[in-house]
């Protein structure tokens, strides 16, 4: 892909930079501007000096969120403690090409990286509340100073926020490729040069990397081929409310199907590692107060009970008999008794990317079957750790991580041997 | 005596000249199908190997058709099934060449006939078995969808596509056999109009207050929704 005419002139007029941060957005109207204030302010303070271009990635938005970006700015610098203002700011803000997607805004912005040849890169979500200045210091300075390639970012969440991330993406992932990433699809990362050229090479832009599987393909990425990688502590991860509308089981397949195709692409690396170590982390770690999040259980458990009963047939093709009987003796509890356990979890989340893996049924249903069996682990989750505190709903994560790695060797086995 | 060899020598005769002209055509007849029936079963030897040399029936695994036959009751294996109807359509051109060789007009004309149906034929069946796949394929992605959407009745959606695609795929396969012309738009005619109607009735009459109840929710935005982000 070749950067637009528009985009390739501003690149042309600006020739180098040390810095880049990129934003994809799409109708982000609302927050683009704080999220646009914040990095301004974050390079002002942290980066003075440094040639610095904030490139806005934008997916056709019709809210104005353009020429929000355009005039969000730093009015007062010394309120942000920075009495001399730093003249080598830049702003890129254009529409990008290809499939619509964030993959496709990111590949943008990997290009534009590569054009000025910059040093380090970062990318934040466009509907962040709670990104500050620091964020900017923290996902660039273990890449500028500290030589690492690629930064992950450590929040500090509500118990029942990323849940996708906590039952399925981070388990899998420590357990596979053995380092201890706790946010592989957070949204905020840093990397280095060498990392986004890297990017680059890889034919993927046509795929479900070009829509939601980007984050998971950039983590898996970065690890499976060896790049020195970290974790920086953000703190509160508070973003604008989600469009109610947006499918769940969509966003479940694309993240799966990224994650089960790197499985394949990068089988000789997975299978040999066993156990998991942990990654350096940044940042200095304190505990923020959150809000509550809304959970409707009943909801959660009668699609679970529906999933039970009408798509059983289905995954007798996928499950074993013992898990599928579990489940419907799941689904035939009482909703303050019900439970799904994590060593039954743990069998669903294998035999579905072994099912992957064989072809047992069209991928697409495979995948998007499995919401209903994801939202009744995640109404067993919120019902055991309804009265647990953070500490305490970590714990229990990191058991789910301590199951995946241990029952690793069945997967590995079922991989190889058809079932 | 001339009318001895009249009423019967000469009909004896000719009857006699005409088996024995006839004679040679049942021969060949034999000989055709007999030859038909070696060069089946070496065929049907040969696909056999070669298709289980290139893993045929993995592939039908892959791709879902060995399911297929086998909800369909069939024990056999693709690569054994695909090679027998290979012999058979052998087998099939043998005995339309062995009855040409008998040199039967009315065999021949109804010869030809069957010749010019067999393609119609073979591409019915080719519509039904795609059509019977891709009912199963869209019933299956509807009763995913249903299901993920919370529809208590995601079973009944998920088998209405399927027989709906099924049985577009007869009535197509119908018409292409020249069987029911214009049924394609008939049966259209009838599915969506008799579809449309029983929604418009069971929405109107059994369904206001769940409309009602709908309509309300939204209006109020869903307030029982969750905040989860799943990400």
């Amino acid at each position: 892909m070749t950067l637009t005419k528009e985009i390739d002139s501003r690149v042309r007029e600006i020739k180098k930079a040390d810095i880049l941060i990129g934003i994809p957005s799409y109708n982000n109207a609302r927050t683009i501007g704080h999220v646009v204030r914040a990095v301004q302010a974050g390079l002002a303070k942290y980066f003075q000096g440094r040639k610095s271009v904030l490139v806005n990635s934008d997916g056709g938005s019709t809210d104005g969120t353009l020429e929000v970006v355009h005039s969000a700015a730093i009015d007062d610098f010394q309120s942000i403690m920075v009495t001399e203002r730093s003249q080598s700011f830049f702003k890129i803000a254009a529409p990008y090409h290809g499939v619509p997607g964030k993959g496709s805004a990111f590949r943008t912005i990997f290009e534009i990286a590569r054009a000025l040849n910059v040093k380090a890169c970062a990318v934040v979500d466009s509907d962040l509340r709670s990104i500050t200045p620091e964020w900017v210091e923290l996902l660039l300075k273990p890449i500028l100073d500290g030589g690492f390639d690629y930064v992950a970012p450590l929040y500090q969440r509500h118990k029942y926020d990323g849940t996708i991330t906590n039952s399925i993406v981070y388990p899998l992932t420590r357990a596979l490729y053995g380092k201890r990433v706790r946010q592989p699809i957070g949204g905020d990362f840093g990397f280095s040069n060498k990392l986004a050229r890297f990017f680059l090479t890889k034919d993927v832009w046509q795929t479900d990397v070009a829509r939601f599987g980007i984050d998971i393909w950039m983590t898996t990425t970065a690890i499976a081929n060896g790049f020195s990688m970290c974790q920086s502590f953000l703190g509160a991860k508070i973003h604008d409310p989600k469009d109610p509308g947006a499918d769940l089981s969509a966003m479940l397949f694309q993240v799966l199907s990224t994650t089960f195709d790197l499985m394949e692409t990068y089988r000789d690396v997975w299978s040999s590692v066993s156990g998991s170590e942990p990654v350096p982390t940044f940042g200095f770690v304190y505990d923020v107060g959150l809000e509550p999040v809304h959970v409707n259980l009943d909801r959660m458990i009668d699609q679970f009970r529906l999933g039970v009963k009408e798509l059983a047939p289905l995954w007798q093709s996928v499950l074993s008999r013992e898990a599928l009987k579990t489940l419907r003796k799941a689904s035939s509890m009482k909703n303050k008794e019900f439970h799904i356990s994590e060593e039954t979890w743990v069998e669903i989340v294998y035999s579905f990317a072994v099912a992957s893996h064989w072809n047992v049924i069209n991928r697409e249903h495979l995948f998007r079957s499995l919401t209903s069996l994801y939202l009744g682990r995640t109404a067993s989750f919120v019902i055991d750790t309804r009265e647990a505190s953070a500490p305490a709903v970590e714990e229990k994560i990191e058991a789910l991580c301590g199951l995946f790695e241990e029952k690793k060797s069945l997967l590995l086995e079922r991989w190889v041997n058809k079932p | 005596m001339r009318f001895l060899e009249k009423a019967i020598t000469d009909p004896l005769e000719q009857f006699l000249d005409k088996v024995l002209s006839f004679l040679p055509n049942l021969l060949s007849f034999i000989v055709i199908l007999l030859i038909g029936s070696v060069v089946a079963w070496v065929l049907k030897k040969i696909c056999a190997r070669l298709l289980r040399a290139i893993n045929f029936d993995k592939i039908c695994e892959r791709t879902g058709t060995s399911g297929v036959l086998a909800k369909g009751g069939i024990v056999d294996s693709s690569s054994v099934l695909l090679s027998r109807l290979i012999a058979w359509i052998i087998m099939l051109v043998f005995v339309i060449i062995a009855f040409r060789a008998l040199d039967v007009p009315v065999i021949a004309q109804f010869l030809d006939r069957l010749l010019l149906y067999i393609p119609q034929v073979l591409v019915a069946a080719f519509i039904v078995v795609v059509g019977y796949l891709m009912g199963i394929f869209f019933g299956r992605a509807a009763l995913i969808a249903s299901v993920n959407a919370g529809i208590r009745t995601a079973g009944l959606v998920g088998r209405f596509v399927k027989f709906t695609v099924f049985i577009l795929a007869c009535t197509m396969a119908l018409e292409q056999l020249g069987i029911g012309k214009d049924t394609v738009l008939v049966a259209f005619a009838i599915v969506f109009g008799g579809v449309v109607l029983g929604f418009a009735l069971a929405f109107g009459l059994g369904g206001s207050d769940a409309a009602k109840s709908f309509l309300e929710k939204r209006m109020r935005g869903e307030q029982d929704r969750d905040d989860i982000s799943h990400l």
